[in-house]
């Protein structure tokens, strides 16, 4: 067995420029596979990331049938005892805050411009714990509860042409059912500008004290929805916390309803899947590039060693051995390549996920893309784990073994003394 | 006793459906020890029967006896296992492994036979290497050897196994006359000194000059059979 493996591994240097060759295509084509999969992972991380520290946090809780009319933002669908809500929910294992919030429908006026926008009512000394948005803060300052001021995010900000100290209409709207239609107008001054890293929060949302809510829109009191943080974003962790606070809340009051994060963010996740299934056929053709460059080598490889064959036979080698022979060789082509194209792959998704890979040159499209599909800015980070070179490593060299046994086979079965007489 | 016995061989070739019968009922015996030619014109079934005896090829009818023992009916798996225990191989083109050295080329069949521990074959492949005058050469790839050298390297991996049987195909017909002798001494005073049985191809005349018995072929029948002293 050793002498086999001795003469594998030095049967594939024999054509050094064609080795150099099959060791370009697969590990080239690993590397690019490592890269693809480590950005794409780290897209939805920033995605996940942003989507619970700028919109969702873990859990939220509304009243029923709120859930289903959210993208309406129906204002008498409200929970009304929210601070018992609050200290029911904060009693539970990993809740690490909770936070009550109002969001309503908001259009700015500056002069003879109006824009639409979403308005969030939020408690100034808790959400510095749920969410990112004090943190993001890229000028003036954070709220204060009895405020008359509000921030807004980056985009939107640049988008009218606010700073922090201009004053502006916001035309806050109170209800849109049916067919009546009623708003409030305050005028606020903008506080602080935040970049929060989800373009579509800083291109649409402003953010007020909850006293603002509750004069403009005539909350008194009342909240659309009860926002809980976790101590960990574990699929069991989030799911646990989900069924205990609905648990306490069933005592409480049985016209509430408990969504995870992944109930918000669910057009998210489902694209997120359909680029994986994408990706696996991204992958898998990619595979059968690399392996067409192996297959094509191992042939190349019997039709140049024929006679190297037909004395091997002769000297006793049986078919097995031969067909371990070629094989061997496959996997040795295999694992080079896969171990090149994980150092180089790998090597890239590290400098990918410290310094990011711009998409700016995208324009337009990546705004797009941005706002509709994944909640990042234009900087794509890489995530990559040990896991993915490890699976790329194996699968490259099982694959690679695979596409090797072809031409072993094919070297199997010559005829010794046809092998023999070949030219 | 005879270490090959044929009976009655025959053997025919379809080639793109035209049939060549290439052996017509060949019998012969070959004595262990013997140092035999097989002689005859291109085309005149030498090959064949050394493809035969060395079972890399079956017979299409009659019986073939090694040591004693029928090979026909035998599996490719069996007849790899006489390949690898029983016969030796040298070829008119060497047939080395280009990547190995001569020592490792030497060692190759040692290692397919597992019989024996790495020191042993260090030192049996030096012996046999020493034998064949490449003591100082042990180390040269193939490409860095002569065509006589190579031959010397293919002669000492035949041995290194001690074969009861020697089968060479043409061994000096890629070789000037000046080392084909040398080769053709080498393989007589081997035979001497070992009492390994050599059977040999050839049509050239100094060749079966060297040999004791050459048995003549013609159209695939034997013409002559001529023990020389």
């Amino acid at each position: 067995m050793w002498t086999l493996v001795k003469l594998a591994f030095r049967n594939i240097f024999r054509f050094k420029r064609r080795t150099f060759i099959t060791f370009s295509a697969v590990s080239v084509g690993l590397a690019l596979l490592v890269i693809s999969i480590t950005l794409m992972n780290g897209v939805d991380k920033q995605s996940i990331s942003n989507i619970i520290n700028c919109r969702t946090s873990h859990i939220k809780i509304f009243k029923q049938g709120y859930f289903d009319k959210r993208d309406e933002l129906p204002m008498s669908l409200t929970i009304a005892d929210a601070d018992a809500v609050k200290k029911l929910v904060k009693s539970i294992p990993n809740v690490t805050g909770v936070e009550s919030r109002v969001l309503f429908g908001a259009s700015l006026i500056k002069g003879t411009d109006e824009l639409p926008c979403l308005g969030v009512a939020l408690e100034p000394a808790v959400d510095p714990s749920m969410f990112n948005t004090k943190q993001s803060l890229v000028e003036g300052e954070w709220l204060t509860e009895g405020d008359e001021k509000m921030l807004i995010g980056r985009n939107l900000a640049r988008d009218i042409g606010l700073k922090v100290g201009d004053q502006v209409t916001v035309r806050m709207i109170s209800s849109t059912e049916g067919e009546s239609f009623s708003w409030n107008a305050v005028d606020l001054v903008i506080k602080g500008i935040f970049d929060s890293g989800d373009p579509t929060v800083d291109s649409s949302r402003v953010m007020v004290p909850m006293g603002i809510a509750d004069d403009g829109l005539g909350m008194e009191g009342q909240v659309t929805e009860v926002v809980v943080r976790l101590n960990s974003e574990e699929d069991e962790v989030v799911q646990a916390a989900q069924a205990a606070i609905t648990k306490v809340l069933t005592g409480h009051d049985e016209t509430l309803e408990v969504h995870t994060w992944k109930d918000l963010a669910g057009m998210f996740l489902m694209i997120s899947e359909m680029k994986t299934n994408r990706q696996a056929m991204i992958i898998m053709i990619m595979l059968l590039i690399a392996s067409l460059g192996i297959i094509n080598t191992m042939l190349m490889a019997v039709l140049e060693r024929t006679r190297e064959i037909g004395m091997m036979s002769a000297m006793g080698m049986k078919s097995s051995e031969i067909t371990l022979l070629f094989v061997l060789e496959g996997g040795f082509i295999g694992m080079i390549g896969s171990f090149l194209g994980c150092l180089l792959g790998g090597l890239t998704a590290w400098y990918l996920e410290v310094y990011g890979w711009s998409m700016s040159f995208m324009g337009e499209t990546m705004q797009k893309i941005s706002q509709s599909i994944y909640p990042v800015k234009d900087v794509f980070y890489a995530d990559l784990t040990p896991g993915i070179l490890i699976i790329t490593f194996v699968f490259g060299t099982l694959v690679a073994i695979l596409a090797g046994l072809y031409p072993a086979r094919k070297a199997a079965k010559l005829n010794p003394v046809d092998a023999l007489r070949h030219i | 006793m005879s270490i090959v016995k044929l009976e009655n061989i025959e053997k025919t070739y379809n080639t793109n459906g035209i049939e060549f019968k290439a052996l017509w009922g060949v019998s012969m015996e070959v004595a262990q020890g013997e140092f035999l030619s097989i002689a005859g014109p291109s085309g005149s079934g030498k090959t064949t029967i050394l493809n035969i005896v060395g079972c890399l090829d079956k017979a299409d009818g009659g019986s073939y006896y090694l040591d004693g023992k029928d090979v026909g009916g035998k599996s490719s798996g069996q007849l790899a296992d006489i390949r690898r225990y029983q016969l030796g191989f040298i070829f008119q083109t060497f047939n080395l492994i280009p990547i190995l050295s001569a020592f490792e080329n030497v060692e190759f069949p040692l290692t397919l036979k597992h019989e024996l521990k790495p020191a042993q074959r260090k030192e049996k492949v030096e012996r046999i290497l020493c034998d064949v005058g490449l003591q100082d050469f042990m180390q040269r790839k193939p490409s860095q050897m002569s065509g006589g050298q190579q031959q010397r390297v293919a002669i000492a991996r035949a041995l290194v196994k001690d074969p009861q049987l020697i089968l060479a195909d043409e061994p000096t017909a890629n070789l000037d006359s000046k080392t084909g002798k040398e080769v053709l001494e080498l393989m007589m005073q081997l035979n001497e000194k070992t009492g390994a049985t050599f059977l040999f191809s050839t049509h050239d005349q100094m060749v079966m000059d060297c040999a004791r018995r050459i048995i003549y072929l013609k159209d695939g029948r034997i013409e002559s059979d001529e023990t020389r002293r």
